[in-house]
Formats: C-alpha cells, structure tokens, sequence
C-alpha cells in the first residue's frame, strides 16, 4: 500500500506538471517543466512552517492531516475495488477540506476561496448523475462489481454514455486552471491555500497529486473497465490533456457565471437521469 | 444493492434497533467524530477585514459567551450527525436529520450580526418546513411496509418502499441539510468561527451522503 500511495501521489503530480505544460503550449508559451508540481511539494517541504497568529491553529493544521487521510483512504477503497459510494463521499468532503483550509487561517483570501468552494456545491450533482446511472445498470455500486459487469457487457461510457460525462465534468470542476476553478483564482492570491506554508502547503500538494491520480483511476475503471496497468496509465494521461485542452480554451468564469454554469448542467443531468430511471 | 456501502463490519443493537457500521457508514461516522473533536479542541480564528474608507484592517473576536453557546451546538450536531451516520432506523435517522437542522441554525443565529441573523431566520425557517416532508417519509415507510428497519426492508422479499417516501425523505434532507439553501447564503459560512461554522457543512454533505445511502438501500 505505501508503494501505491508514493506511485499515486507522485505520478498525480506529474500529471498536474503535464496539464500546466500543455496549458502553456496551447497557449503559445513555454511553460514550466513537467515535473514542476513534484518540485513544488519538495520544496515546501524544506521550507519554513508557521501557523498566522489569528489562525485556529488546530483546525489550521488538522484540516492538511485530513485531506492526506481521506485521499488516502479513497486510494485504498478503489486498489480493493471497494464501494463507489465511499470515493464519490470522499470527494464531496473536499469540498469541507477547501472550505476549512480557507476559514482556518483569517485570512480574508483565504475566506474567500473557501467561500467560492461552498457556494459551487451544484458541482457535486453530476456526481450523484453518475452514481445513478452507474447503478441502473449494474444493480451495484462496488467498483470490483461494476469492472466486472463491464466485462460481459461492455465499457459502460458506451451504455451511459452521459453519466460519464457527468464524471468528467466533475473531473473538470476539480482540475487547477480550468473554467471552474474560482477557488484559486489570482484575485484570491492564491484561494484557499494563501496562508498555507512550507509542510502544511506540502502536504496539500501531496493531496491534490492523491486527489488526481484517484480521480483518474476511478473514472477509467468505472466507464472503461479493466485494463493492463501500462494502459491505464495511458488512459489517464489521454485524459489529463483533453482536460488540459478544455482549460486552455476555456477561460475562467467568474463566480456568479461559474455556478450558474455549473447549476444549469446539474438540472440537464438530473433531466437525462429522471428519464434513464422512467425508461428502465 | 444490499451492500452498496460496502459489507458491514459490525452491528450495535440498541433493542429492536440496530446501528451497523459498513466502510461507507464508518468512514462518514469517523469523519464526524474528527470534526468533532476539531470543535472541541480548536479556538476559534480571528478573522481580518478590510476597513474600506481607510488604510487599515481589523480582527474580529468572538466573545466568550458566543464562543461556549456556538461550540455547544457544534457538538450537539457532531453528535446527532454520528447518530444519522450509522443508525440503520429511519425513524432514528429522521430524528437525528432534524436535530442536525436545529442545531445548524444554532451555531449561525448566535453570532452577533444582523446580516447574519437574518440569513440563519430564513434557514430556520426552511429547516422547520423541511420537517414535514421528512416525517412524512418515515411515516408512509411505517404504513406501507411495516418496518422502520432499514436492514429489513433492504432484504430480498420484503415490501418494496414507495418511490414518494423516498423523494421526501431526500427533499426533508435538503431541507435540513441546508444544500443547497446552505451554499445561497454566504452570510452564514463567512461568519467568523471556522471550527463551528465547518460543523454545518460538513453535517450538511454528511447526511446528504447518508440519505443517497439510504434511498439506493430501501
């Protein structure tokens, strides 16, 4: 297990260095180098830590042991092919993650942030979208369950192929740069994180290179199936830069667009998953 | 479906009631326990604002008094959210929803702004109307079925559950909850406090979560 969270964690990141490269290159600049973001975590590892003085310092802190313990634990259910159910919460307890990162510190940047992380709560929907179309088919929600119904029938992105896209605008809402990603935007600072330095700002690296691989893994298994190890490393690349080529040509929303956006698609999958539930 | 959270672990009998503790519902349960526990330990942040008109900024405290009462009702709601993480009634869930709901607007009403206040009014209100269509479920569940167990109604051959109890379970968690009305009012997450003011989205998500559960599991 210490070896697949190490692996995750550091090709998570690698694929976070490869969005920024092909962001970059779309746009005409040279960009950073791949490994940029496993840098970044090295580095704030070595840096000085410190917790602001109108900070809660234990929520402050906590919050970081937090989001490594959820992503890790999200590693674990999917590597055992456990519930579905447990992953998706995971990712909507993020939402909390940002949320505390934000308020824990008094920052009013990081305020901010967390507050954009709340109120872009219509982005979770489409999560439930999947879940539902997922369970119509497969009469389960076990991940080992639901490869092995894609076995005997097929890739379920050719079934549902609807509900998979729903998983990947909900891949898109948590990818950095894209046009949901109002929590970190440049007039924040840096959002949510501002305040958070040196092994707290390290180990929030750790989590989003968790937070990608796992996201990644999730999506592949469960609409495509199961594949050599090779291929799903593949997979996941092909899809961190179709993700890459939506956010550089997307620009940011602002926040009100941003949820409008995000609400009016919540309502069309809601829309396709009442009619899925009518027809079977 | 019968194990969409996974198989349970184990199960705590209370009676005639049993609470069970599958991956999905522990994992809920011990996130609410760690938020929990943040509520008691952590003091609140003093949060910095802007003085507009003038080159300066100012921290906010909170006072003693508000700081006690706001933590109070912060564990009230760790507590009743690790009751509706785990019980495996739905009469029990429901009263555990609706107390998350009462002490939600607790934790917001007693901070001392009026733009606050109101918007904890206005949630309250939602709250107390969101009760209806969530007794209302447990209530047609018992009629229809003859069973508040959730284990036993999840078993093969048992009474299939009406799909209107479970459109109002969902809608009486909305209501409670808060989502989304939650997320609409900004006033109520950005009131100083972070540990208590956490507490409210996090039992939030968590009995959402808990009712997706549920509903798949009836």
């Amino acid at each position: 297990m210490i070896a697949e969270l190490l692996f995750g964690t550091f090709f998570g990141l690698l694929l976070l260095g490869i969005h920024r490269k092909v962001i970059a290159r779309i746009q005409r600049r040279p960009g950073p180098p791949v490994w940029q973001e496993i840098l970044h975590m090295l580095k704030f590892s070595f840096k000085t830590t410190w917790v602001p003085a109108t900070a809660s310092a234990a929520l402050f802190v906590g919050v970081v042991l937090v989001a490594i313990g959820i992503w890790t634990a999200a590693l674990a259910v999917v590597l055992s092919g456990g519930s579905l159910l447990i992953v998706f919460a995971v990712y909507m307890l993020h939402k909390i993650v940002e949320h505390g990162f934000g308020l824990s510190s008094g920052s009013p940047y990081g305020k901010f942030g967390g507050v954009r992380s709340v109120i872009s709560a219509a982005s979770e929907i489409p999560l439930f979208v999947s879940v539902a179309g997922i369970a119509l088919f497969t009469r389960s929600l076990i991940i080992s369950d639901i490869v092995a119904y894609q076995e005997v029938h097929g890739p379920l992105l050719l079934t549902v192929p609807l509900a998979g896209l729903a998983m990947y605008l909900v891949l898109l809402s948590k990818m950095p740069f894209g046009p949901f990603s109002i929590v970190e935007s440049k007039e924040l600072v840096s959002g949510y994180k501002t305040e958070h330095f040196g092994v707290w700002r390290a180990g929030l690296e750790v989590c989003n290179g968790l937070k990608t691989y796992v996201l990644l893994t999730t999506f592949l298994l469960v609409f495509v199936g199961t594949m050599p190890f090779l291929f799903l490393l593949v997979g996941m690349l092909v899809l961190v830069v179709s993700l890459s080529f939506v956010c550089a040509l997307c620009p940011m929303l602002s926040p009100y667009d941003s949820v409008t956006v995000q609400t009016i698609i919540a309502g069309l999958m809601l829309a396709y998953v009442s009619i899925l539930v009518v027809v079977s | 479906m019968n194990e969409i959270g996974g198989i349970p672990l184990f199960y705590l009998e209370f009676g005639d009631i049993v609470a069970y503790f599958s991956p999905f519902t522990l994992a809920l349960f011990l996130l609410a326990l760690v938020f929990s526990v943040f509520v008691i330990v952590s003091r609140p942040e003093r949060q910095i604002d802007i003085a507009f008109g003038a080159d300066a900024f100012f921290a906010k405290d909170i006072s003693l008094a508000e700081l006690r009462f706001r933590r109070f009702m912060a564990i009230a709601c760790g507590l009743a959210c690790m009751g509706a993480m785990v019980t495996g009634d739905v009469f029990d869930f429901t009263l555990f929803v609706s107390l998350v709901g009462i002490c939600n607007v607790g934790i917001v009403a007693a901070v001392k702004n009026h733009h606050v206040q109101d918007a904890a009014y206005q949630y309250g209100l939602v709250a107390l109307a969101g009760t209806v269509p969530l007794f209302s479920a447990a209530a047609i569940v018992v009629t229809t079925t003859g069973s508040l167990s959730m284990l036993e109604l999840a078993s093969p051959g048992a009474p299939a559950v009406p799909l209107i109890a479970r459109a109002l379970l969902v809608l009486g968690v909305m209501g409670e909850g808060m989502a989304p009305f939650y997320a609409a009012k900004a006033e109520m997450f950005r009131a100083p406090g972070a540990p208590y003011v956490i507490m409210c989205s996090l039992s939030s998500l968590l009995i959402f979560l808990r009712v997706t559960e549920v509903v798949l599991l009836l």
